[in-house]
């Protein structure tokens, strides 16, 4: 996976939890054109440890000198986030991986339903770009907890006007889904981006009023779940490797040096896919990429979100 | 002809059953097509909201639409032509919402005219359900002169607009609705094998 | 590179001929004595210098006399440029990657320069120099895509990613081997790729979508594929086939030599950044099996490669009527010692 090194060029705080980073590249040359959804791993160096997560882009595609990611500080977080808050400043360096879309808008949708909970309202940043370049028609509704915590709330109004809802939980505001997608003109397409149960309950909805698949789109950058700690023995080389209870099992293996390759690091891609030879517990499957046969048979494994309880755990590397 | 071989353009067909979840359904039906939508309504008269589109075959000898009419009642409108009932059918399709379920029934040229329609609007092909009935005739396009001719029972086609003798391919265009036909006797001019109709 | 552009035609005389330079850097494909199918892609990284993979795009002694041989056959049949209405934004990546490609590795022959959206572009050569606006169509005498395919050798075809799938949505396509753009536009992978036989069992076309889905921003790839053309014809596209058909019904064991070609299509796969599409480039290189024979091994090994090939790929790359007869011309060559695995010519 190509990478380059990046410089923070900027830190704003844009609401108590989110702060947004501006980045350039740090030899000063541009960064490649993107397209709207996509995404970056940031490889944050803690001294010996390292994070990595993935953040949406924000900016416009068409913005080469600077990416602009936020971050929303989680406290019960592998420490990515924190880190990204408390010790990046003006002046880090940091890696990114180049641009990955796993989120693009559909060039055959004709409306698009843009679904934000709180920090989802990132990826739809830089898709709104898309979206007004391709003339296309559109809705954005933007769910948050208070006014307070409406990152980038007064930027969408003055682009967005009448497109765009907001929902403030504290004002017992709600966003009726089913209402949303029962009125859609054929050929729309619905994406919805944040908090796990809001992810779940778009995609039930639109599963159960008739929506094709292909029409429906999700992106989720949630922490891996944590859990008990467990070992997981690489057959090829022999090596054991600890897998504490707040590291992922994809960081771990990537600590100890292991050949793994990743995209989106939240179980969605496949590209982190592990072979497993021998457990004597069980898969704790967190992903959305494996069949449900496939997590049953036991064979497959995604580390970035997945886990196992169990006391042996050979895997194919 | 290889054994085991089969062109992936070529489209597969299934019987038409109601989707489970749906907004509404539409469907579209011409000639023995109506036989599919009689089963539809055998095995169910959804919960949802139903219209049914049945276009009339001149030659047809059993009489789908009066039975139909029993059967569905008020969501049934009958047509004599086909250009009347896909007419009708585009200009529903600007009312339907997201959710709203497809089948459609009939010979390969009538089904892919309808789903033709459909697209314009944004549905994509893969989410129409499709059930050819009675006839394997098939939609010709003329790679050579672009012409379309439809309803071809052989395997060797006269396209319609040059006059070319066409070998009829298995390879279909879901955008065109089509089998790919190229000239017979490009090689060798004249020279055209038996035509036989294996598309009865 | 001295480039000396050949005047020389791809249809009626056919006067294509390749220099020595031109037959010594030609992309044999094959290493082996018999052929199958694989999925044999690999990085598109600089080659060896010389090499028709030593540049991103490759211009060779052809470049003029094929651009004009393309503007022929799309004057004569407009339908080999498609471009279904979505894909704008994937045909300004695919300008970018050409001017950007082209004026990078031959700045003697193509200038590029960028002030903000406003670009010039010179195209010596072809004598083209235009100035226009990046992402503005109204800037240009044509759709981008049309714009750069006419000024580059070989196919291009734009794909649009979803679904877990790609579609073919747009093309340029004017020296295909016997396959229809016009027929086969807005096709899945497997939808276009479906005439192929054997390979679908194999499995081949399911690891290269799967491959291709997951392809980078920065990493293209390549692979060869090859075929066979009776003269050197670059527009043996099925809707003009009454015009080069019959050709393959003129060949003798003695002038195989002359009128069988080699044609091997060197595809290139990209990832655009603003599309998140992919643009497949198909260029192709054509050789007599005379011109393949100054290399006595190249010629053995093509010998061993038809006699050997499956009966189906005999048919589906439509080499029964003249096989025989190239068998026969290039079994001279063949002493029926072992030969070494590798594609290099001596």
């Amino acid at each position: 996976m190509s990478s380059v090194n990046v410089r923070v060029a900027a830190v704003e705080r844009v609401t108590p939890l989110v702060k947004h980073f501006t980045l350039v590249r740090e030899d000063g040359s541009r960064l490649p054109p993107f397209s709207g959804g996509s995404h970056v791993v940031v490889s944050m160096d803690a001294g010996g440890k390292v994070y990595r997560n993935a953040y949406s882009l924000m900016g416009s595609p068409a913005d080469t000198n600077a990416y602009h990611i936020s971050v929303r500080r989680q406290e019960r977080s592998r420490g990515g986030s924190l880190f990204m808050h408390d010790k990046v400043v003006e002046g880090s360096v940091l890696q990114i991986t180049l641009p990955t879309n796993l989120f693009a808008i559909s060039r055959m949708g004709r409306k698009h339903i843009l679904i934000a909970g709180g920090i989802g309202i990132t990826p739809f940043m830089s898709q709104l770009h898309d979206i007004e370049r391709n003339g296309f028609d559109y809705e954005l509704h933007y769910a948050f907890r208070s006014p307070e915590h409406g990152a980038f709330a007064d930027q969408l109004k003055a682009r967005c006007g009448e497109r765009a809802h907001y929902y403030i939980d504290s004002e017992e505001q709600k966003l009726d889904i089913r209402a949303v997608l029962s009125r859609q003109p054929l050929g729309t397409h619905v994406y919805v981006c944040g908090p796990g149960p809001m992810v779940t309950a778009v995609l039930e909805t639109a599963h159960d009023l008739g929506w094709p698949q292909r029409h429906i789109h999700s992106e989720q950058f949630g922490a891996p779940p944590g859990g008990e700690p467990f070992n997981v023995t690489l057959a090829k080389s022999g090596l054991v490797v600890e897998v504490a209870g707040d590291t992922s099992m994809l960081q771990a293996l990537e600590q100890a040096g292991a050949e793994i390759d990743s995209l989106c690091r939240g179980g969605a891609c496949g590209r982190c896919m592990v072979e497993v030879l021998e457990t004597d517990g069980e898969l704790l499957h967190h992903d959305d990429y494996l069949s449900e046969a496939e997590k049953a048979s036991g064979k497959k494994m995604m580390p970035c979100v997945s886990r196992a309880r169990c006391t042996h755990l050979l895997v194919n590397l | 002809m290889e054994r085991g071989y089969k062109i992936r353009s070529k489209p597969d067909y299934q019987s038409l059953t109601w989707r489970e979840h749906a907004l509404a359904h539409v469907v579209v039906a011409k000639g023995k097509g109506g036989m599919a939508v009689l089963q539809l309504f055998q095995q169910m008269y959804p919960r949802q909201p139903v219209k049914v589109l049945y276009i009339r075959d001149k030659d047809e000898s059993v009489d789908y639409a009066t039975t139909l009419t029993k059967l569905i009642g008020e969501g049934l409108q009958c047509f004599d032509s086909e250009q009347e009932g896909l007419y009708a059918f585009f200009r529903m399709l600007s009312d339907c919402h997201m959710g709203t379920q497809f089948y459609m029934s009939g010979t390969e040229s009538f089904i892919w005219s309808a789903v033709k329609l459909a697209k314009l609007h944004g549905v994509q092909e893969d989410d129409v359900m499709k059930q050819m009935m009675a006839s394997l005739s098939r939609p010709v396009y003329c790679v050579h002169c672009k012409g379309m001719t439809t309803d071809i029972t052989t395997n060797i086609a006269t396209c319609r607009k040059c006059g070319r003798k066409l070998f009829v391919r298995d390879h279909f265009s879901r955008l065109l609705g089509a089998y790919m036909g190229l000239q017979v006797d490009a090689e060798d001019p004249g020279e055209v094998p038996e035509i036989e109709e294996i598309y009865p | 590179m001295a480039h000396a552009f050949k005047k020389e035609t791809f249809r009626d005389d056919y006067t294509y001929r390749n220099s020595p330079e031109a037959i010594r850097r030609f992309p044999f494909p094959f290493a082996e004595d018999r052929y199958m199918y694989s999925v044999n892609m690999e990085p598109h990284t600089s080659g060896a210098p010389g090499s028709v993979v030593e540049h991103t795009v490759d211009v060779d002694e052809h470049y003029v006399a094929e651009c004009m041989d393309k503007a022929i056959t799309l004057s004569k049949d407009p339908g080999r440029y498609a471009a279904l209405p979505h894909t704008m934004d994937a045909q300004w990546d695919t300008l970018e990657l050409i001017m950007d490609a082209m004026s990078r590795d031959y700045p003697d022959q193509f200038k590029l320069t960028k002030n903000g959206n406003e670009w010039s572009w010179e195209n010596k050569p072809l004598g083209i120099k235009d100035t226009f606006t990046f992402g503005d169509r109204s800037t240009l005498p044509m759709e981008p895509f049309e714009y750069i395919g006419r000024q580059s050798q070989g196919d291009w075809v734009i794909l649009d990613q979803r679904d877990n799938d790609l579609y073919a949505d747009a093309g340029i396509v004017t020296s295909q081997a016997d396959w229809s753009l016009m027929f086969d536009a807005g096709m899945s992978f497997m939808q276009w790729h479906g005439p192929v036989p054997q390979a679908h069992e194999m499995g081949v076309f399911e690891r290269a979508l799967k491959y291709l889905l997951n392809m980078q921003y920065g990493s293209p790839v390549r692979r060869l594929n090859w075929t066979m053309t009776i003269n050197p014809r670059l527009d043996t596209s099925p809707e003009n086939y009454e015009q080069w058909g019959h050709e393959r019904n003129t060949v003798t064991p003695q002038n195989a030599g002359e009128k069988v070609h080699l044609r091997v299509e060197l595809q290139t796969l990209y990832r655009l950044p603003r599309s998140n599409g992919i643009v497949f480039g198909i260029r192709c290189y054509l050789i007599s099996l005379e011109e393949l024979a100054t290399y006595p091994r190249w010629a053995k090994r093509m010998h061993r490669i038809l006699k050997g090939l499956h009966p189906d790929l005999v048919e589906y790359k439509g080499l029964t009527k003249y096989r025989e007869s190239a068998i026969q011309w290039l079994s001279r060559y063949d002493d029926g010692a072992p030969l070494e695995l590798g594609t290099q010519p001596e």
